[in-house]
């Protein structure tokens, strides 16, 4: 058995992998943000128990952290596009929809990774000692200003190696973008195994780009890491 | 809040119940502090010395009974934002120094007092510094407490409490979790506090301390106060079987 790559040398090729890489980035980096907004406003809703709102958290970590992925995607997916919300591009005056699969795809790691987050940050928020928020209390911070200055920033750190995890497995889960049309780099690679019938050496390229993007998260996760880390506290 | 006459102690407890589930920790304690005054308790572990510090600075709400604090009506305070005027008066060290770990040495003394009591961060760096001069830490702005020794840590812990510009500083245990050498270096810093007329509620097991700075001794046991008075009397001839076989004990 031999490997081909001479495939990899035709320009239009290197466009449609180089185009499809930066669109993985892009919506990775997009379902990070909003993935970290979930995870803290709903850890911090769980954490002090504020009412009415508790109920509605716990809920929605359930429904989303336990249902895998892929139906959550189809199903806002086909959801939104049915709702048919449009908005004109002032450029051209042509109505676009505006969940377009690539903001579905944003909303859905967003969602599913954001559950998940939710959990990890209230681990963090546990782990912080009660004695320390003990001596915020009595220094006269309120309930909202402990969590803001003493036990969000305590909580995050102490939280760092399983959010790395969940970064890692929200670029893996945007690889499903290809599923509803987006040009991410699987949707690429799909496109160039249809024309050059290269399966295997084009989904080893793929692979190992794979390893590549999530190789740096995890890097840049562990430069945050040192940045942040606290002296003297802990290990 | 009721008005108060400046005759009148600056902290009364009277008749104080607090318990936790089914476990009364306090049976109606009542006890009162002058401005200025310098009040030990001491008593064997799980007798309530910790609780009725807390119920002090309203750490813990009690089921019945008053605490006074100054002008302040402390039970009827439920609202986090009403305690931040009481907590602005009483300061708290704890034993485990619960400093923040996250924040410098400096930061942990000016947090509070810009966070909390909105002052110029200006004005709050050059108490602070003055602060850690007197608690002797110069030099250790920049360190985070995970650097420091027990005994530094403790005295940043007191230094912050000043930093808030209290009327009277609760000290729960301060010395318990210290390395022995590391006890008076603490003490001296409180020694200092007490003789400049702060006033100060401890809760001690150091009793040779407590015999030297304290004008009162209130001694707990299961919940109530069973004895107090000067520390003079309070050791040399102790009234009540419990206090003397604690003392037998401890001293």
């Amino acid at each position: 058995m031999t490997l081909d790559y001479a495939w990899l040398l035709d320009p239009l090729y290197q466009r449609w992998l180089l185009n499809g890489i930066s669109t993985t980035v892009l919506l990775s980096l997009l379902g990070i943000v909003l993935m970290f907004v979930i995870g803290i406003i709903g850890a911090a809703f769980l954490h002090l128990n504020v009412r009415y709102l508790q109920t509605p958290t716990t809920i929605f970590v359930e429904l989303f952290r336990n249902t895998p992925p892929l139906v959550q995607l189809f199903f806002l997916y086909f959801m939104l596009s049915d709702i048919g919300l449009t908005l004109t591009d002032p450029a051209t005056g042509r109505s676009i929809p505006l969940f377009t699969g690539f903001t579905c795809v944003v909303l859905s790691l967003g969602l599913y990774n954001g559950a998940i987050a939710v959990e990890i940050i209230r681990s963090g928020l546990l782990a912080v000692p009660s004695q320390t928020v003990e001596g915020a209390r009595a220094l006269g911070y309120t309930r909202l200003q402990t969590f803001r200055h003493v036990e969000l920033p305590i909580g995050l750190r102490l939280c760092i190696p399983p959010m790395a995890s969940n970064i890692v497995s929200l670029i893996k889960t945007s690889s499903q973008a290809v599923l509803v049309a987006v040009a991410d780099v699987m949707y690429g690679a799909t496109q160039i195994m249809l024309e050059t019938f290269r399966n295997l050496e084009v989904m080893l390229l793929i692979w190992v780009v794979y390893l590549v993007i999530t190789g740096v998260a995890v890097l840049i996760v562990r430069r945050i890491a040192a940045a942040v880390r606290i002296p003297g506290y802990g290990s | 809040m009721t008005q108060v006459q400046p005759s009148a102690p600056l902290i009364e407890l009277r008749d104080v119940h607090k318990s936790f589930g089914s476990i009364e920790v306090l049976k109606g304690v009542s006890m009162s502090v002058r401005d200025g005054g310098v009040v030990c308790i001491i008593g064997p572990s799980g007798s309530g010395k910790s609780t009725i510090l807390r119920c002090i600075n309203g750490l813990i709400t009690i089921d019945r009974g008053t605490v006074r604090v100054g002008s302040f009506a402390v039970e009827t305070l439920t609202k986090d934002k009403h305690l931040v005027p009481l907590r602005h008066e009483v300061a708290m060290v704890f034993q485990q120094y619960n400093l923040f770990p996250h924040r410098t040495v400096l930061q942990n003394l000016t947090m509070a007092p810009v966070q909390v009591l909105g002052e110029k961060p200006a004005v709050v760096r050059e108490r602070a510094l003055a602060l850690l001069a007197k608690v002797r830490l110069t030099g250790k702005e920049n360190a985070y407490p995970g650097e420091l020794s027990g005994g530094q840590q403790q005295r940043v812990a007191i230094a912050r409490a000043l930093a808030m510009q209290p009327r009277v500083i609760l000290f729960d245990e301060v010395t318990a979790a210290l390395d022995p050498e590391m006890v008076s270096e603490v003490l001296n810093v409180i020694r200092e506090l007490a003789r400049e007329g702060m006033t100060c509620v401890l809760v001690t097991h150091e009793m040779r301390f407590a015999q030297e700075v304290a004008d009162e001794i209130f001694f707990t046991d299961k919940g109530v106060i069973v004895e107090h008075g000067p520390p003079a009397r309070l050791f040399k001839s102790p009234n009540d079987p419990r206090l003397k076989a604690f003392l037998d004990k401890v001293l």
